[in-house]
């Protein structure tokens, strides 16, 4: 079964009174499992796609299933349940709370979905080794460098073992070499089974996913 | 629960200049509170204590008019009267007048009473404050002697007033046998003491009477008591006003004036709090401006909107918390340093205010209350925002 799936889908933002579509008709599915970059230049409507997919926002028009379940018409609280469960993303700016450490940042997925402490640092701290922080844990996002701030991000995407990883320009704001290492990281935790979503413009980068699908103008252009 | 307190906790402590500020708002709401209600809890006790004192099987009769003058008011008679109503153990008739004093040369009005000399110390002497501190109570028999007030022994006069000294009243000379340790009430402590009938003749209105003490005996109904007194004054003066007051009936008279006070101090204290109030809204949609991205971020990790809600309305509730605790604190600081003050210029025990630890849990759960309060529209915004929006910023 697809994971995610799109029909028909549609968003327009309203700008001033004027209506921007931002997508046009989007028909998508993603496998479960599977690798898809998402490349198009920007203000394709790329970011606004992963959205979607993300759960961070409902299609104007047209509907989207996750695991089988269309979420167009939720409510806030049961999309941020399902971004709770089912989605990790990460950021082109990481996004990580600057007050938190590494570790109490991993910890906030866990956290809203009730894992007693206990539960919540051990594997918090199990999900750092995992990306290669093990001794970074009580560092807080200033003391990191790029790369360790985007590892850090990685493994808050992992807290709650959601199916779909959502990495929005991931190396966006990295040098080539940690970008590199992030890449290997998502194309390790696609290997365990974990369905990649990458949304990037940099062509080395896309061209390493199992599928690719290159937007413009708000449609899928191939 | 625990967890959005720890949260709550970390949050604050990042901007610890803004936190100790809003706080101190709360700190001076609530330090007002405490200290207010607090002086007010005092004022209320050292008045109930002293009417308590007075015994509630007692019964006060007094008239604005005085007998002699037009010819009404209370007499000998009604003192007469009331002695045989069922009920009554004992009668003591007073009379008090502000008559011209001298001591040494030195004249001055003083408030004077007179009492049946055989009947003084049964009645006052269970009257909070009055106690001897030298010398005796009036005696029967006794003509030209007085008790004297301990001011007028101590500081009314230029010098000291002695046992076995005399004073004048309207220009009858006074030996002093009796002086009454302090009060605290100037009323008692600046009064002297003297027989009734001899303070009468001086004055001139020899069956003349201000107030009457009625006992009741033990067993009887007071309130019955008082009824028959106010019917037996009512068949005698057609038309006069009479106040015929258990101390019970003053004890309640008087505490709900002082209620009247409290509430006042109270206010004056709320408003203070509603202040701390006003500046937790401000610090907390300072917050959450500021955090627009991080509560798109926490969104974005699953946070539901009450969850969002919960996190800004325990920062608020912490601010209100730690405020009030404090404030209880200094407000319990003021109160002592009050009573300090109290003792040792009004006299011991004459106020004392106290917070009780029902005082200090209403604080406490009112600061906290207050906080939670100031930031349900902060909060209130920070769920609505749009989670993509708000990552953006």
């Amino acid at each position: 079964m697809d994971i995610v799936r799109l029909e028909g889908v549609e968003k327009t933002y309203l700008m001033d009174r004027v209506k921007v579509p931002a997508l046009r008709g989007i028909n998508l599915s993603i496998e479960k499992g599977d690798y898809v970059s998402i490349m198009g230049p920007s203000g394709s409507g790329k970011s606004t796609l992963m959205n979607l997919i993300g759960a961070l926002d409902r299609p104007t028009k047209g509907r989207v299933f996750i695991e089988g379940r269309d979420i167009s018409k939720l409510s806030d609280n049961s999309l941020a349940r399902i971004r709770r469960e089912k989605i990790g993303f990460v950021f082109q700016q990481f996004n990580l709370i600057p007050r938190l450490t590494a570790i109490e940042n991993v910890e906030l997925p866990m956290w809203f979905a009730g894992v007693p402490k206990v539960q919540r640092v051990k594997r918090a701290a199990e999900l750092l080794k995992l990306v290669g922080l093990g001794d970074r844990m009580k560092h807080r996002p200033t003391e990191l460098s790029g790369g360790e701030r985007q590892r850090v991000c990685i493994a808050r995407a992992l807290g709650n073992d959601p199916e779909i990883i959502l990495a929005d320009e991931p190396t966006g704001n990295l040098d080539t070499k940690s970008g590199e290492g992030i890449m290997r990281i998502l194309e390790e935790l696609n290997e365990r089974g974990k369905t990649i979503v990458l949304v990037t413009h940099e062509r080395e980068f896309g061209k390493r996913a199992n599928t690719i699908i290159k937007i413009r103008d708000g449609r899928i252009v191939g | 629960m625990l967890q959005y307190i720890e949260l709550s906790l970390k949050n604050l402590s990042y901007r610890k200049a803004r936190a100790i500020l809003t706080t101190l708002g709360v700190i001076i709401g609530i330090t007002a509170v405490v200290s207010m209600v607090s002086i007010g809890e005092g004022m209320t006790k050292a008045v109930r204590e002293q009417f308590e004192a007075f015994g509630t099987n007692k019964i006060l009769v007094t008239s604005t008019m005085e007998y002699g003058v037009r010819g009404k008011g209370l007499t000998d008679g009604d003192v007469s009267n009331i002695e045989d109503i069922v009920g009554v153990e004992f009668v003591s008739p007073m009379y008090s007048v502000a008559a011209g004093g001298e001591f040494k040369g030195e004249e001055k009005v003083i408030t004077v009473w007179g009492l049946d000399p055989g009947k003084a110390e049964r009645t006052f002497s269970d009257v909070g404050g009055y106690r001897l501190l030298k010398g005796r109570w009036l005696e029967p028999g006794d003509r030209n002697v007085v008790v004297l007030g301990y001011r007028v022994h101590d500081d009314f006069f230029k010098s000291k007033v002695e046992l076995g000294n005399s004073i004048k009243i309207q220009g009858e000379k006074f030996r002093v046998v009796g002086i009454f340790k302090e009060t605290g009430d100037p009323e008692h402590d600046e009064a002297v003491m003297v027989n009734i009938d001899k303070l009468r003749e001086l004055m001139g209105r020899e069956k003349s009477v201000t107030a009457i003490v009625v006992r009741v005996k033990p067993g009887y109904d007071v309130d019955e008591v008082r009824q028959k007194i106010e019917d037996s004054l009512e068949r005698r003066h057609e038309g006069v006003e009479f106040d015929v007051f258990t101390s019970q009936q003053l004890i309640n008279a008087i505490s709900s004036s002082l209620k009247v006070i409290q509430v006042v101090f109270g206010g004056i204290a709320g408003v203070s709090l509603i202040v701390g109030g006003i500046g937790i809204a401000n610090t907390m949609i300072m917050n959450v401006v500021e955090r627009t991205q991080e509560i798109g971020i926490m969104k974005a990790t699953g946070a539901t909107n009450s969850q969002v809600m919960r996190i800004f309305l325990f920062e608020s509730g912490v601010f209100g918390f730690f405020g009030g605790m404090i404030g209880v604190l200094i407000g319990y600081i003021i109160s002592t340093i009050i009573n300090e003050l109290a003792e040792n210029y009004l006299g011991p025990g004459v106020l004392t205010t106290a917070v009780t630890p029902s005082l200090a849990f209403y604080a406490i759960s009112f600061a906290i209350l207050a906080g939670v309060i100031s930031g349900l529209y902060p909060a209130y915004k920070a769920v609505k925002l749009d989670p993509v929006e708000a990552l953006r910023a």
